[in-house]
């Protein structure tokens, strides 16, 4: 897929670049700014962007405002942020507008590859990726809740994993569980906490995360 | 209104009284210390006479303090200590000696003049308003007709009353005014002067500084050892890993895979141990969104409910900032381990060039107030020239209260 990069440090913008071209996806565009990042987007129109929280020139969360920006602009443009840290607030901004698309991944993720470039393509195609470190501050948060608090462990596990933006077939392949007992799980904890039952894998994480985040 | 009108009246008489016996205690005790000062009883008699000429300035400074509304400083050196020559010569010394015994000297004129001004007026004016009731008294025969319906009859009377009410805020604001003139004299000598007063904010500042670089120095040994028995060790591990794999690879050609894997879970680990070293040292979200969003992120993680009431707080100095989070950090990480609270309520606002943080929870109090954790934090508050106040009684409820001044 085409592919642009926002990211401002020359040695990991080169690296994303080689793994992404050598894993067979086109680099459209790597720039350093937030500003660039909007043009590349508008100019490129890629299939998804990856953008780094923290640009220049403040330092700040240039990045992350430059994304929301594009985002409200053109609802459902595929943007997965990169960074050093990850903060519940900026999660739940990025989910705020229910539409999927989204993810929000540290760095250090991209060197278990292919979880990088599941994820990858789980965004491109509309769907969610949080960082587990997202997952267990959601977690944290949620721990004196009422339906969290009813969930058995390996429903928690599989709660984690729905979080993150896993499909079935990710959540069974990882937990080395078969199809119909994930499925059993997930329809546990929906229950558990009162969410609708949605056959639409992106539905059904935009609803989880909602729920963990209200 | 009426009180500070009560207040100063109070003042000017007490003045009028004491004015009198502070004169003759100045005097005499100075012409004895000045007959006795070629002898050995010089010392001993100075230093008798100048405790008691301070126990009055404190009384003074008390009584000015009543008028002016705000507590009056001593100015005092401590206690000199020696043998009665080296006292008497470090009192004799301290300019507050000679300025308590000006105040003691100059208080009955001034007194004098006070009462003159301030209580003849206000006795005039009372007598004025409650004339109906004493006038018929003085027998008043042979006034002008006008003048003889003024004076006696009771309609007439009541227009005395009508005009004392008229003239009764000007009265009350010459009494207060007189009052606090003098009461501005008093705090004036019995104050610590201008060069006290730097010498004095000099050594607070020396010695608040020596507890920064302290506690400088102790934060970055904090670092060294984080660094060095965390993640520096992790990524050296990793090394290691990957030259065994390397070793291996070399050997038998075939790809190491469980000592590759093992060397990017080292990894893994250091950065989630940077991550965590990072947020204390200044979490990412303080420098991206400021205080009030950092605060309200870290209630959100907070497994108790939190309330944040922000106000306006303008763009603080980073340092301030700073110090307003980990202030607020360590008090809720406090509430939540030890209080037993069922809520916590951070209120931030800002006046003019103050920063006020308060951390208020329903918890059972009774928190260490001189716990390790608070005097870091009170030392970082200090050196910005703040103050940090907690209040823990037993039964809760447990507030902690920082100002910080913005304009450094």
């Amino acid at each position: 897929m085409r592919i642009v990069i926002a990211e401002d440090l020359l040695l990991l913008r080169d690296g994303l670049v080689r793994i992404l071209t050598d894993t067979g996806h086109t680099v459209a565009a790597a720039v350093a700014t937030a500003p660039e990042l909007e043009e590349a987007v508008a100019e490129h129109r890629p299939d998804l962007s990856i953008v780094d929280v923290r640009l220049p020139p403040g330092f700040r969360d240039e990045g992350l405002r430059a994304a929301l920006a594009i985002r409200r602009r053109e609802p459902k443009t595929p943007i997965l942020i990169l960074s050093q840290y990850v903060e519940r607030v900026y999660a739940a901004e990025l989910l705020a507008d229910g539409t999927g698309a989204v993810g929000y991944l540290l760095k250090d993720r991209v060197t278990a590859l292919d979880e990088f470039l599941d994820a990858i393509d789980r965004v491109a195609a509309g769907g969610t990726a949080m960082d587990p470190e997202v997952v267990r501050q959601l977690f944290a948060r949620n721990n004196r809740d009422q339906g969290v608090a009813t969930l058995t462990a390996r429903e928690r596990e599989v709660l984690g994993l729905v979080a993150q933006g896993l499909s079935n077939s990710a959540i069974c392949a990882e937990l080395v569980l078969a199809p119909a007992s994930v499925e059993k799980h997930i329809s546990n904890i929906l229950a558990k906490l009162d969410l609708p039952l949605a056959d639409d894998t992106h539905r059904r994480v935009r609803a989880v995360l909602a729920y963990l985040n209200h | 209104m009426f009180h500070r009108g009560v207040r100063a009246l109070a003042y000017l008489l007490t003045s009028l009284v004491l004015g009198p016996a502070t004169f003759v205690w100045a005097v005499v005790t100075t012409l004895v210390s000045g007959v006795l000062s070629f002898t050995y009883l010089a010392p001993p008699t100075f230093l008798m006479v100048t405790w008691v000429t301070r126990w009055i300035a404190r009384l003074e400074r008390r009584r000015a303090a009543l008028v002016l509304r705000k507590t009056i400083e001593a100015p005092y050196s401590p206690w000199p200590a020696g043998n009665p020559w080296v006292r008497g010569r470090a009192l004799v010394r301290e300019p507050a000696t000679w300025r308590d015994l000006a105040w003691l000297l100059l208080l009955f004129p001034l007194g004098l003049a006070g009462a003159l001004s301030g209580v003849v007026v206000a006795v005039v004016d009372l007598a004025t308003i409650v004339a109906p009731v004493w006038l018929w008294s003085v027998p008043n025969p042979y006034l002008p007709p006008i003048v003889d319906w003024l004076f006696n009859t009771t309609g007439g009377r009541f227009v005395f009353t009508a005009l004392g009410l008229a003239l009764a805020p000007a009265a009350w604001w010459l009494v207060t005014g007189v009052a606090s003139v003098q009461a501005r004299v008093a705090a004036a000598l019995l104050e610590p002067g201008p060069r006290l007063r730097l010498a004095r904010r000099a050594s607070e500042l020396a010695s608040t500084r020596r507890r920064v670089v302290d506690a400088q120095a102790a934060e970055l040994r904090r670092i060294e050892r984080d660094l060095h028995d965390g993640a520096q060790a992790r990524i050296v591990a990793a090394g290691m890993t990957l030259a065994l794999a390397d070793r291996k690879m070399r050997l038998s050609g075939q790809p190491a895979r469980d000592d590759v894997s093992t060397a990017r879970r080292q990894l893994d680990e250091a950065l989630a141990e940077l991550r965590r070293l990072v947020r204390g040292i200044h979490p990412p979200i303080l420098t991206d969104r400021g205080l009030a969003a950092a605060l309200a992120a870290l209630a959100g993680d907070a497994p108790l409910p939190v309330e944040i009431h922000a106000g306006d707080l303008g763009e603080p100095a980073p340092a301030v900032e700073s110090a307003a989070y980990f202030v607020t950090a360590e008090a809720l990480a406090n509430t939540v381990k030890h209080a037993a609270a069922t809520t916590c309520t951070i209120t931030l606002t800002r006046e003019a060039d103050v920063l006020t943080v308060e951390i208020h929870d329903d918890g059972r109090g009774g928190a260490d107030v001189s716990g390790s954790g608070l005097d870091g934090l009170r030392r970082r508050v200090e050196a910005l020239d703040g103050t940090i106040t907690v209040t823990s009684p037993v039964g809760g409820p447990t507030i902690v209260h920082t100002e910080l001044p913005c304009a450094l």
